[in-house]
């Protein structure tokens, strides 16, 4: 038992020796690696471009005869250049890549680009969503006034008029299909509510707050008031968006794009 | 089953005061929640019962224990369960773990991680063999504690953080290999699950959850390249029989995760519930809860062991609700389909293939102009675990109806990362008590709110324990979801509620945010 744990004793110690590097500060949750200097990373595309965009593709991400650096593991260890660099001097013969006798200053430059492409990739919250605007605005029109039903509480020329100046295509499309409150509104969506107590008395306001247990509304006086959900209080619940929810289920696609392209008229 | 517990038993180890006895591993969990789950099934069914629906209303707050990361910094809410053993609870942050005494709340040790980086989403606790602890770090370590005084004993990389893996799941032990999965969706890597060796941490075995060139499933992606950024992430601990020595884990989704145009096909094993060999890391058999998924909806849903009756017989069933929103109910012995039904209206499925598997609708994939799906990104389930309560043959999950705008965003032959976003328009959150042998949902509690799912707790006092997506830690009757008791907490219940008995005493034990409640009755 003594030499199984003197053993152990030993690897564990090996293992330890691969003692972990100091703690790197996190900003984009996404991104836990030091984020490239983007002049490094112009200059970088352009002498990868020059050199390596033939058999790599000018993005990097692989051509017919290199592989994607992009998602490469060798890349992603790489730390200004201490793991691309040798491949990049010396090339590798038997993949049919020449050596590239570049300056170390241009080796950094490399593995910053491609520090940036794998970043580009990796911060899925900063990728560009492309034409969202696909849709027939007739089409939206005559959904808006017929079988959405959207004309009951809206008009083009009243509260919606100037929307689409408002907010781009792709803030508009998930706006109107539920447009909760976000942080930043000016003027947030609440529902309202009347509470009856048992004895007899009512309060009605702006919904607070609601779950099973407990409710509380602010009344027109601005005042704040709570009440806990004993069986004999009555609560009646006005949700402006009520509408917005039931639609949900109904949409088509189809639907849902033809709505856009009306409203993104309305500017 | 002698042999099984023969072969549990750790011959010539000396255990100390804190160390758990292997055999509590393969005991329903009373004085002893030993793993994640409480046991190997992933029932999350204690059969105490001190603490009961005739007198929980005298349940009351024994202690309250704050999260304490000395010098660091907590990056979030508690998602570990903690495990009890010996009268010490022992549960984990990312880059952090802490013991503390179960009858008071008291600390006993702290132990901090020096990291490396890697997304620090969450932690979901430790696994224990004899005096030792085992966890795993945002930067994919597997740490060694000693239960006694939380200092490290060794720690193993098991995954590159560079290649953007981060590591969430609590170590399941089985006999003498600590089951490790690994985590990270943003850059196409393959997933695995990998067995270690309790006393080293060296490898035993490594199983893939892509196949490599040649290998069987290798004819459900179109080329190497695609199948080995194939991702099919190993999140969530699984669940385990002895007596058919299978270890069941639900696997993660495809990568590039919305972009599915590069990896035509079903792309096993992701989006699968599988069954291993844990001595050997053989596929036993496997069944796709979403072929080709470009959804996010992983399929790593804790396989909850269900030993019931179909049409009369006992059977060996598993059950899984699924991000997907669908209930699955599989033989497990050989993965055949018994049941699969949607336990929320989803629209994205056109019905079940032969083997009970759901076909999606191409109509609902992500498009550069946006898709409207039920279930959201974040899906129907999620990690938080579901239960299932003997006594009422009901499954119980908090099941998100939801909805998300799905963008392709990379149009490319060969996508890259997520190659998609999604925006959550709208959702609703209900507690739901399915029936095993029909899918058919029992009961339903809306709540007032939407929110991510919840996990839950039952126990043979004929309660059930979760929170609500208000704040409030909730006891519900399991026969028909009549609320009997309730308390509001700092935030909203972040990880799965536990309990245990010790000195006659009954605990039930929920964290919620950066703190760790403990519940008694009254005396």
């Amino acid at each position: 038992m003594k030499i199984l744990v003197a053993l152990s004793l030993l690897i564990a110690a090996s293992l330890a020796a691969q003692a972990p590097a100091p703690a790197r500060p996190r900003g984009n949750m996404l991104i836990s690696r030091a984020v490239p200097d983007p002049a490094a990373v112009e200059r970088g595309q352009k002498t990868f471009s020059a050199n390596c965009g033939f058999c790599h593709g000018s993005n990097a991400q692989g051509g017919d005869s290199g592989p994607d650096l992009v998602r490469s593991p060798l890349a992603l260890d790489d730390e200004r250049g201490d793991k691309i660099g040798p491949v990049i001097l010396q090339g590798r013969a038997n993949k049919g890549m020449p050596a590239f006798h570049l300056p170390a200053e241009q080796i950094q430059d490399i593995a910053a680009f491609l520090r940036s492409r794998q970043q580009a990739a990796i911060d899925r919250n900063a990728y560009t969503i492309l034409n969202v605007v696909t849709g027939d605005a007739q089409k939206g029109r005559e959904y808006f006034n017929g079988e959405g039903r959207c004309n009951t509480c809206h008009s083009p020329t009243g509260d919606l008029s100037g929307v689409a100046k408002k907010y781009d295509a792709v803030t508009l499309q998930s706006r109107f299909l539920y447009p909760r409150t976000r942080a930043g509104d000016p003027q947030p969506v609440r529902s309202q509510v009347t509470v009856t107590l048992a004895s007899g008395p009512t309060f009605s306001g702006s919904l607070e707050y609601l779950d099973d247990f407990n409710v509380s509304l602010r009344d027109a006086a601005g005042e704040y008031r709570s009440f806990s959900r004993e069986p004999r209080l009555k609560i009646d619940i006005r949700d402006p968006l009520a509408a917005h929810a039931d639609l949900l289920k109904k949409y088509t696609d189809a639907d849902m794009h033809n709505l856009l392209a009306y409203l993104v008229t309305l500017k | 089953m002698k042999l099984t517990l023969a072969a549990f038993s750790l011959v010539g180890f000396t255990l100390s005061a804190q160390g758990l006895d292997p055999g509590q591993l393969l005991k329903p969990p009373t004085s002893t929640w030993p793993t994640y789950n409480g046991d190997y099934s992933g029932r999350r069914f204690s059969p105490l019962s001190r603490i009961n629906s005739s007198n929980v209303t005298a349940m009351t707050l024994a202690w309250e224990y704050r999260l304490d990361p000395g010098t660091g910094t907590l990056t979030s809410p508690i998602k570990s369960t903690p495990l009890e053993v010996n009268g010490v609870l022992y549960f984990t942050l990312p880059d952090h773990a802490w013991a503390v005494d179960a009858r008071t709340g008291r600390q006993l040790w702290h132990y901090q991680w020096e990291t490396h980086g890697g997304i620090h989403i969450g932690s979901r606790g430790f696994g224990m063999y004899g005096n030792w602890l085992y966890f795993e770090t945002p930067d994919n370590y597997l740490v060694s504690l000693n239960a006694k005084d939380g200092s490290e004993r060794w720690h193993v990389e098991i995954a590159d953080v560079n290649q953007e893996y981060f590591s969430t799941p609590a170590p399941i032990v089985i006999r003498n290999h600590i089951i490790v999965g690994v985590g990270g969706d943003s850059l196409d890597v393959p997933g695995y699950l990998e067995s270690r060796d309790p006393e080293t941490g060296q490898l035993q075995w490594r199983w893939n959850t892509t196949p490599r060139k040649g290998e069987p499933g290798a004819d459900t992606w179109p080329n190497p390249e695609a199948m080995e950024h194939g991702g099919g992430m190993t999140w969530v601990p699984g669940t385990y029989d002895p007596e058919l020595n299978l270890y069941y884990l639900g696997t993660g989704n495809p990568n590039p995760v919305m972009a599915g145009q590069g990896r035509k096909g079903s792309n096993l094993w992701t989006c699968s519930i599988v069954a291993l060999n844990p001595d050997t890391g053989k596929l036993a058999w496997y069944f796709q809860a979403s072929p080709h998924d470009t959804h996010d909806w992983d399929a790593a849903e804790t396989p909850i062991l269900i030993d019931g009756q179909i049409d009369g017989r006992p059977r060996k069933l598993l059950a899984q609700s699924s991000r997907n929103g669908y209930f699955f109910v599989l033989d497990r012995t050989n993965g055949k389909n018994i049941l699969s039904k949607p336990f929320i209206d989803l629209n994205w499925s056109k019905g079940l293939d032969a083997k009970g598997q759901p076909i999606g609708n191409p109509d609902k994939e992500p498009k550069p102009d946006g898709t409207l799906v039920i279930p959201a990104l974040g899906g129907a389930a999620n990690w938080p675990s579901p239960s299932f309560d003997p006594e009422t043959g009901l499954f119980y999950v908090n099941a998100s109806s939801s909805y998300s705008l799905y963008y392709l965003t990379d149009t490319a032959d060969k996508p890259e990362g997520y190659g998609g976003r999604d925006s959550g328009v709208y959702a609703t959150l209900a507690l739901k008590a399915i029936d095993y042998r029909t899918g058919q949902i029992r009961w339903t509690h809306e709540y007032n709110r939407g929110g991510g799912s919840i996990g839950i707790l039952t126990t043979a006092g004929k309660l059930l324990f979760t929170g609500d997506p208000s704040g409030n830690f909730v006891v519900y009757e399991p026969a028909n979801g009549k609320i009997l008791w309730h308390a509001h907490l700092i935030s909203n219940v972040s990880n799965g509620p536990m309990t245990y008995e010790l000195d006659g005493r009954q605990y039930v034990v929920v964290g919620a945010g950066d703190s760790l409640y403990g519940f008694t009755l009254q005396q």
